[in-house]
């Protein structure tokens, strides 16, 4: 077997870019902020629901067309519908594709902020990750039972990517790669400043004890919403790029499985450090990539085992090891100071 | 709605209940003597369910022989788990978060580990060899000697357990490090040995629910994963803390799943794909509205 290497690359890439922001999503919402986030999928799957709502509804309008049942008698019609505009109309598809970013981003803020809502009236700090948990696989279940949002268990398939009007598909990847990569750095920069900001050391404070934030007249349950709306509203962006990186929405890819994933690269990488969530974004897509071609060459050599489980084994072992003997991480979180801190600490040296 | 039907629905929300009652019973053990949300409670069933079929495949399809090995290999599990994972962690002081986490891990590592071997050997979907046979038979009715066999064990073992909680020495101890743990120490209760034995007990217990599970449907490697979060919901209806709580909650967890979910289907049209949304829902409700649970204060 021949591995595309120039391909392989562009696909490692994008997943990636696309693992970064979930990373950094959650790393400001449990790394910065300390709210247990055990529902990350959820927050990723509100993306895949809405570009499987736009690419069905909004862009056949866009595009002059009359929007067309997606699900029953008329499914092949519909496919055929998004993908013709998606091939013929790179404009009507941008577009889309940018509204699409925001809704999602919306969206999954505004469902973020409601789940926050918990938080205040739970007895244990711990519950609040039971209820996102089990909200994410509530959420999950009626999205594969109820047709009308991603025609249920079928899901929805021709999802394309924004550059799929390109002849050539390696430069249309390419640049798709690219896309991912810049929003990916976009949401890094913002992170880096939102966690250096005075806001950040605020949100650090609630994380160390949210009841002396409090008795420092902060409102700690308006700071855990601000924040959960960000990050979810990251998740949802990421969520719109996984799903036209696939080019399939379907509700059985949003499992708690994802949210561990997820909760890997953090740990792994280093909570409360945007660089450890992009480093263990990385690690983890690397790992998942090699032990995916290793489980197709072993399937080829007629090995005996399914080598594609060995994936979860490994990624358990990684969280165990980590939790056990580094539990600051890769990156551990760096100390933080002001500027009237060093000033401070100047003086002291000079006197 | 036929009668029936209401009535098949009845009886099966008696088996999942009592089932269920077998394994969150062992959660809430572990929620309050050990002080752990185990998420890796839902393997040692599949554990247990594992070990009942390979016994009954190889060794012996007596089911006192199926339930026993299967609680003790269910047992040891649990105990490694707690010896290699849970007690070093937790000599670190980590927080709550740091523990479910590790529940989860070990979980993910077990239930693949079991993947790669029910792959390998072909277990999947597999039932636990125990000859069937009908009991009973009427005009509304069939029960067949599974049902005799998954609805008493379960209420036994759970008799069982309320006795050595209530009556033995094992079970003051398990009391007081459920009250408080430093103290439990000062007076000088063998913290040690009595969490190690609470892991035995834990895990055994999960074992025989995950052989009777198998016995009443099928084996594979999810079917821990697939109940723990209806155990859960049990374990919340027992306010995380009542035994009496939890086994109620697990009846009535059981009930909505079916007899509530057959009406729902009956008269609103709700399809059955829906019907793992309900413990959930009872999950979230019970937290937000009535943390205390069942109980009254």
């Amino acid at each position: 077997m021949n591995i595309d290497l120039f391909a392989t690359t562009i696909a490692l890439l994008t997943f990636f870019g696309i693992s970064a922001i979930m990373a950094l999503s959650l790393n400001l919402e449990y790394g910065v902020a300390g709210i247990p986030n055990f529902g990350q999928a959820l927050f990723v799957s509100i993306g895949a629901y809405t570009a499987g709502w736009t690419y069905t509804r909004l862009l056949p309008l866009l595009a002059g067309e009359a929007v067309i049942d997606p699900c029953g008698s008329t499914l092949g019609q519909a496919l055929q519908l998004r993908s013709t505009i998606m091939k013929t109309m790179p404009t009507v598809g941008l577009t889309n594709f940018v509204i699409t970013l925001l809704i999602a981003a919306l969206i999954g803020g505004l469902v973020g902020y409601l789940a926050s809502y918990p938080a205040l009236r739970l007895k244990q700090e711990w519950y609040l990750g039971l209820v996102l948990l089990v909200g994410s696989e509530i959420v999950r279940i009626v999205v594969r039972g109820y047709e009308p949002i991603i025609c249920g268990n079928n899901g929805l398939s021709a999802i394309a990517q924004p550059f799929h009007w390109l002849r050539d598909s390696t430069l249309s990847s390419l640049l798709f790669a690219g896309l991912v990569l810049t929003v990916a750095g976009l949401v890094y920069l913002y992170c880096e400043r939102l966690v250096r900001s005075p806001y950040g050391r605020l949100l650090k404070a609630v994380r160390e004890n949210d009841a002396v934030a409090t008795s420092l007249g902060k409102d700690v349950a308006r700071i855990r919403g601000q924040i959960m709306f960000i990050g979810s509203a990251l998740a949802g962006v990421a969520g719109v790029f996984f799903v036209v990186n696939s080019g399939y929405a379907s509700a059985n890819d949003y499992v708690v499985a994802l949210t561990l994933d997820v909760w890997v690269m953090i740990v792994l990488g280093g909570l409360g450090n945007n660089r450890g969530a992009l480093l263990g974004a990385l690690l983890i897509t690397i790992l998942d990539r090699l032990t995916a071609i290793t489980a197709i060459r072993m399937n080829m050599l007629g090995f005996q085992w399914e080598f594609n489980y060995v994936r979860y084994i490994l990624f358990g072992v990684i969280l165990l090891l980590m939790l056990r003997y580094r539990p600051q991480g890769l990156l551990p979180e760096p100390t933080q100071t002001t500027r009237a801190h060093e000033m401070l600490g100047a003086e002291g040296v000079a006197k | 709605m036929s009668t029936t039907l209401l009535i098949d629905s009845l009886i099966r929300s008696l088996q999942a209940g009592s089932l269920y009652a077998l394994m969150a019973v062992g959660l809430t053990l572990t929620l309050t003597v050990i002080k752990l949300p185990n998420f890796a409670h839902a393997e040692l069933i599949t554990v247990g369910a594992y070990t009942a079929l390979l016994v009954s495949l190889g060794i012996s399809a007596k089911p006192l022989i199926v339930l026993g090995l299967a609680f003790g290999v269910a047992a040891i599990v649990a105990l490694l788990c707690h010896r290699v994972v849970y007690r070093p962690l937790a000599q670190q002081k980590p927080s709550t978060y740091t523990m479910i986490l590790a529940s989860f891990a070990t979980g993910l590592i077990i239930r693949y580990i079991l993947f790669l071997l029910a792959e390998r050997f072909a277990l999947f979907d597999l039932r636990i060899g125990v000859p069937q046979a009908i009991w009973l038979q009427n005009d509304w009715v069939t029960l067949t000697n599974i049902f005799f066999w998954v609805v008493p064990t379960s209420i036994a073992l759970v008799i069982v357990l309320s006795l050595i909680l209530n009556y033995t020495a094992l079970g003051r101890d398990m009391r007081a490090l459920a009250d408080n743990l430093t103290l439990a120490r000062i007076i000088g209760i063998p913290v040690d040995r009595v969490h190690d034995l609470t892991w035995l007990l834990v895990g055994g217990l999960a074992g025989v629910a995950g052989a009777l599970w198998g016995i009443y449907t099928f084996v594979e490697p999810l079917v821990g994963w697939l109940a723990i979060l209806s155990v859960f919901a049990a374990t919340v209806l027992g306010g995380m803390t009542s035994f009496s709580g939890t086994i109620l909650g697990a009846y009535l967890v059981g009930f909505s799943e079916n007899v509530i979910m057959q009406v729902l289907n009956h008269y609103t049209g709700l399809d059955f794909s829906f019907k793992p949304a309900i413990p959930f829902i009872i999950i979230i409700f019970v937290l937000l509205i009535r943390p205390q649970g069942l109980k009254n204060n």
